[in-house]
Formats: structure tokens, C-alpha cells, sequence
């Protein structure tokens, strides 16, 4: 009798192991899991958001038995992962990262040269190619939306929107926005060569001018009246956004920025990523949508670093000859913040040492944060 | 301090009152069945008269403490207050309650104190806490046994008389409209297939925030220069229009770095500067709680 009983818990255990429930799309997505993180500790591709979504993935995708009811699943309602994942689906972490994104960020060279903020409207091109294709391939109009924002290269955004137009598409839609975020350095330069001649990569542009403190101050404040008085649907983004900016530039609340620019980005950073990762469950993640939605998420990428600098030539032909802008600087109109503003620098680099990009460059970076919010919240607007 | 801690306290207060009672102008009288033969049954299993409330936020709204009348003239000869204390009373956002208008209030708190009169006019009436108007209706006498008088949408539109057929169903705690599409996505996906439409609208709106955001920084720029050059000319105690004359822009950061490190070379003024770095040995008192001998683990070698 005793042994019968051991038996059958024992065999009610083993019903309970990873190794029971396992099915071959959670070994698939384990060796995914395993490559982000590959990716990030051997080739250095945006570990900060690869090692916590690449250990995500590892964690969403151990298998266990669903019917057991031990409450442990991401959507299991009221698990601790389901509780952590709370953050993503219901949208609030996104705008509490634009908060550190915000306080860490200098817009002294938007300000400086405002003509810059127009690339970073441009790249938004974008997003809105991958619209009409997502359409052709037969998504409804909400998916779309939502697949499409991956080309603002902003992983929040995309979670964000993402949340609120196709909550089940979320998962695949934020690994392949912070996936071609991490890959802009492999996908933006053969572009950039591609649309430039070499004699406008040698363009110098004039050193911005300084700008001052008031400027710094008054920008978060108007910033945010205008861009949310157009979209007050982008608030949450923007709002929090100009918010995190006012606390770095006001001069009396460096304590608050540099906790929002360090602890909490970190610490939000790092629920982000995991839950994100691991709401990648095969079962919801191994779908033939998914790979469409990584083939428009690179289509998107596309689209906005070549729409960013097609519209530098075509900016071009409208300036004086002192005031050109060097076309290498387009691709940063997307976001993904700093690194193709540095791609845009090691390029111009390349073809003359002494052209330092890195700032003329940030300009349309963070304009593309603000061009991308600013198209979330026309998407969430329209089709929400 | 004692006297401003209760101004405060007071002043929050009223704040909070102000909030609640702009929550509860959402509260909308949605839909009013005056004689109910053969269709909705309360818990007790009876069929009556009720009155449908809906809120029109977004946002939940305890209702404890409204009243329900149905005296236009002298409302609070025939009050019915929601009681307080029933966690009932908070209705979700956009969500629906029944109140049934049997005159029977000892059967929960759902059940009024007062019963409307089939075969004349029912005026019925949602007040506030504090005995203002948020909503009001007049029932129709000649309002048919088993129908409904609602509005055409929850919480909007105009008021239309419900005989429950297929398409003017009665829908006691629920929408007034039976929702199995979202219309703007519908209407996206008929009259815009392709996404041109959208593309186009989109980039317009993103154009012109940024464009806007671009000529008030433009602006805020020329304003900038133009206090920095009367702050110059005032320095240098010439006249504006001579200052105007001299290119603002010429002073790039380049130059001003070059002038810096001459007047650095030059007058070997340093001491202070944040730029300047100066590197001093720190002697510091062994504890064995800062040594790494006791760290737990070795940092890695690379």
C-alpha cells in the first residue's frame, strides 16, 4: 500500500517536471533564449536589453504542467511573474523608461539647430511603409499599427502601442524591435553608403551653437505643451519624456534626475527585458505571424534609416551652401539612442578623420524619440 | 502651524470632494423599463420596473450616497439614497447598474423606496450627494408593457422606445449598442485597404508637431541671441546696433576653448577648475571590512 502511495506521487511529480510537459517549440525558443544571450556577452549587442530578455526567454519558455494550477506562468493570473509582467501589459513601464530617457538626455543640439527635428519626423517614414505592408499581408489595421511602430526603433514605444492595439503580438513585436535595435550597426551603414555620394559624406557641418540654460529649460516645458496639444494621445510617452528632461536641466532637482537616469531606468530595465523575455512562451511566440512580423519589423528599419537620409539630399537642395547638412546624419532620425547617432559619427569618420558627426547626429536621434511618440500616439488616436 | 495643518487638511479635502463630484456628473440614466411582464428577474426572482444607470467615465464611480427621485417639483418627498457601504456601489468604467423600482428597499440596495406608475409619465431623477442634478428623464405614459425606453447609445444620443425585437433589443445591464466590432478599425480596414490614407495623415500630424516644436525653438533661439548680445554690448558698454554688427556665431566653442587655454597658459590661473585633474595619494587605516581578502570571491582575470 505504502509503495503504491510513494508511486504515485512520485509519478504525480514527474507530471509536474519540465521534462514531461516539454515540446519541441520550448526547446527551440530555449536555443533563441540562449543566442540573445550569446549575442550580448560575445558580440556586445546591446547587453543592457539582450541578457535580461535572452534569460526572459529561458525563464518563459521552462516548461511545467499548465493544469496543475501552481500559479507560476506569466499569464497565470495573479503569479509573481504575472504581477511583474503587469508593467508591460498594462503600459506602464514603457513611460517610466522615457522618464530615465528623459533625465539622461541632452536636446542642447536639437535646440541648437531646431531644422534637425524635421529628420526626425522623416525617419517615421518608416513606420508607415510597414503599415501599408503589414496591410498587404493581411493584418488588420490595429496589428498593423502596432507591428509597424517597431521601425521607430524605440523598444518602449513598440511595447507600449503594442499593449494597447494587439496585446497578443506583443511579445514578438518587442523582441524583434530591441533585435533590429541591437543590429542597427549591421543594418544601417550599406545604406547609408548606399543613398550618399562620397562627396557629401565629407560635408562639415558648423559646430552648433551654445545654448543656453533657459533654452534647456524652456524646451521640456513647450516641448510637451505642442507635441501633446497635437497628440494628446502620445501623454503618456511625452509627458513623462519632457518630464525626465525638465528634472535634468532645472538645476535643483539633480537628485530626482539622477535617480530616474540610473536606479529606476535600471531598475525598470531590468523587469522590462525579463518579462518581456518571458512572455515569449512558444506556444504564443512559435507562429507564422511571428515571422512576419520580424520580416516587417526589417522592412521597417529599412524604410526609416533610408527614408531619414533620402531626406537630408532632399533638405539639401533647399540650403545655402554653408548651412548643408551632411547626409550621413539621416539614419539617426530613427531613435534607437545613441547608437545610430554613433554610427552616424564612425561613417563619417571613415571617410574623414576629423569630421565628428557625434553631435550634429544627436539631434535627429532624439528627435526621432519624439517623431516616434509623437506617431504612437497618432496610431493609438486612429485606431484604439 | 496648527491653524495652517487644518487649512491644508481643509483645502485638500475640498479638493477631493470636488474630484468625486466631477466624477459623478459621468453617471448617466441609460435605459427605464416601467412595466416588466415576461423579462428581466431580479435575484429574488420577481420581475419589476427598473432603471438602468450607466457611467460615462473611464474610470470607476462609487455611487453610494446619490439619490434617485421621482418628484421633479419636491425631490426629496420621494428620495431613494443608494446606502453607503456596499462595495456594489462602484460601477467599472463604462459599466451598467440596475436599480429596480419596486418600493421595496429591505431587499438590498438595489431595491428603491419608491415604484414608478405604469399608464402616466415617470420623471425620474439622478442627484448628487449634494442634492444637484446629474441626469433626469421623463418615461413616456404611453410607453408599452414589456418595453424599454432608452437612450440610442450609452450614456449619449437621443432617447427611442425599446420593444426588444431583433433590432431594438432591450438590454438591461448592458451596452445599448451590442458592439462585435471595433468601428474605427472596421472603417480603416474598408476605406483605407492599402494604408495610403493613414500614411498620409499620419506623417502630416508628425510634420507639423515637429515643424511647430522647430519654429518656437527657431524663435526662442533669435530671442536667446538677441538678450546675449544686449548682455554683450551692455559688458562692453558699446550700443546695440554697434554689438549687432558683430557676428554672434563667431563665438564657436572651439574658439572659446582656444581663448581659455591661452589665458590658462598665459596667467597659469588654475585651481579650482572641474576640468583641472589632480591625482593624490589616499592613505587609508586597514579594516578587515574593506579587505578584499575577505572579499567572497575573486574578481575575474582576464
Amino acid at each position: 500500500m505504502e509503495g503504491e502511495f510513494l508511486t504515485s506521487n512520485l509519478q504525480r511529480f514527474w507530471e509536474l517536471t519540465g521534462f514531461a510537459n516539454a515540446e519541441f517549440g520550448n526547446f527551440v525558443m530555449l536555443a533563441v533564449g540562449l543566442f540573445f544571450i550569446w549575442l550580448a556577452i560575445k558580440k556586445n549587442f546591446e547587453p543592457m536589453l539582450l541578457v535580461p530578455i535572452g534569460f526572459g526567454i529561458l525563464i518563459g519558455n521552462v516548461p511545467f504542467n499548465t493544469g496543475a494550477g501552481l500559479e507560476i506562468g506569466i499569464y497565470e493570473e495573479g503569479s509573481v511573474l504575472n504581477i511583474l509582467y503587469n508593467g508591460v501589459s498594462a503600459g506602464w513601464y514603457p513611460p517610466l523608461i522615457f522618464l530615465g530617457i528623459g533625465a539622461m538626455t541632452d536636446f542642447s543640439a536639437l535646440i541648437a539647430n531646431p531644422k534637425l527635428m524635421l529628420i526626425g519626423a522623416a525617419a517615421q517614414f518608416g513606420i508607415f511603409g510597414a503599415y501599408m505592408v503589414a496591410l498587404a499581408l493581411g493584418f488588420m489595421p490595429d496589428q498593423a499599427g502596432a507591428i509597424a511602430i517597431i521601425g521607430g526603433a524605440d523598444g518602449p514605444t513598440a511595447i507600449f502601442l503594442s499593449s494597447k492595439l494587439a496585446p497578443n503580438l506583443m511579445g514578438a513585436i518587442a523582441v524583434s524591435a530591441y533585435s533590429y535595435m541591437a543590429l542597427v550597426p549591421v543594418i544601417q551603414p550599406p545604406l547609408m553608403r548606399l543613398f550618399t555620394t562620397k562627396k557629401e559624406r565629407l560635408i562639415r557641418m558648423k559646430p552648433a551653437r551654445a545654448v543656453s540654460q533657459n533654452e534647456k529649460i524652456i524646451f521640456p516645458i513647450v516641448g510637451m505643451l505642442l507635441t501633446c496639444f497635437v497628440v494628446p494621445s502620445g501623454l503618456p510617452l511625452l509627458g513623462m519624456l519632457f518630464f525626465g528632461n525638465l528634472l535634468r536641466e532645472c538645476g535643483v532637482t539633480t537628485r530626482l534626475a539622477k535617480t530616474a537616469s540610473n536606479a529606476l531606468t535600471d531598475i525598470v530595465t531590468i523587469l522590462l527585458g525579463m518579462t518581456v523575455g518571458a512572455s515569449t512562451q512558444a506556444s504564443q511566440f512559435l507562429t507564422p505571424e511571428t515571422i512576419a512580423i520580424f520580416f516587417l519589423g526589417f522592412m521597417a528599419f529599412v524604410i526609416a534609416s533610408s527614408s531619414g537620409v533620402l531626406f537630408v539630399k532632399l533638405f539639401n537642395l533647399f540650403l545655402p551652401k554653408a548651412k548643408k547638412i551632411n547626409p550621413l546624419i539621416g539614419n539617426a532620425g530613427v531613435s534607437a539612442v545613441p547608437m545610430s547617432a554613433r554610427i552616424s559619427n564612425n561613417l563619417g569618420l571613415e571617410y574623414d578623420p576629423q569630421n565628428y558627426l557625434l553631435m550634429h547626429a544627436m539631434g535627429p536621434n532624439v528627435a526621432g524619440v519624439i517623431g516616434s511618440a509623437v506617431a504612437a500616439g497618432v496610431l493609438l488616436g486612429f485606431l484604439a | 502651524m496648527k491653524r495652517k495643518l487644518s487649512l491644508l487638511i481643509v483645502a485638500l479635502m475640498a479638493t477631493s470632494l470636488v474630484g468625486l463630484a466631477h466624477d459623478r456628473k459621468a453617471l448617466r440614466i441609460n435605459e427605464v423599463m416601467v412595466v416588466n411582464d415576461s423579462g428581466y428577474v431580479d435575484d429574488y426572482g420577481n420581475r419589476g420596473a427598473w432603471i438602468e444607470i450607466f457611467n460615462a467615465n473611464f474610470s470607476p464611480i462609487d455611487i453610494s450616497s446619490v439619490f434617485l427621485s421621482t418628484n421633479k417639483e419636491k425631490p426629496e418627498s420621494c428620495l431613494y439614497a443608494v446606502p453607503i457601504g456596499d462595495q456594489l456601489t462602484k460601477i467599472g468604467k463604462r459599466q451598467h447598474v440596475i436599480f429596480w423600482a419596486d418600493g421595496q428597499p429591505n431587499k438590498g440596495t438595489f431595491h428603491t423606496s419608491f415604484k414608478l406608475t405604469p399608464g402616466s409619465d415617470n420623471w425620474i431623477g439622478l442627484y448628487d450627494a449634494d442634492m444637484s442634478l446629474i441626469d433626469s428623464i421623463t418615461v413616456p405614459a404611453n410607453l408599452p408593457a414589456n418595453a424599454s425606453f432608452a437612450r440610442s447609445e450609452d450614456g449619449l444620443g437621443e432617447w427611442e422606445v425599446r420593444t426588444g425585437g431583433d433590432k431594438d433589443y432591450i438590454t438591461p445591464s448592458s451596452a445599448n449598442i451590442i458592439k462585435d466590432t471595433n468601428k474605427k478599425i472596421t472603417d480603416f480596414k474598408e476605406k483605407d485597404p492599402n494604408g495610403f490614407g493613414m500614411t498620409i495623415m499620419a506623417m502630416c500630424i508628425v510634420f507639423t508637431a515637429l515643424l511647430v516644436l522647430c519654429l518656437c525653438f527657431y524663435g526662442i533661439g533669435q530671442i536667446g541671441k538677441y538678450f546675449s548680445r544686449v548682455r554683450k554690448a551692455e559688458a562692453q558698454g558699446l550700443d546695440l546696433d554697434t554689438t549687432q554688427l558683430v557676428d554672434i556665431q563667431h563665438d564657436s566653442g572651439e574658439e572659446i576653448a582656444a581663448i581659455v587655454m591661452a589665458l590658462h597658459e598665459h596667467l597659469n590661473a588654475h585651481d579650482t577648475e572641474s576640468t583641472v585633474l589632480t591625482i593624490n595619494k589616499v592613505k587609508r587605516a586597514y579594516s578587515p571590512w574593506s579587505s578584499k581578502i575577505y572579499s567572497l570571491r575573486e574578481l575575474p582575470h582576464k
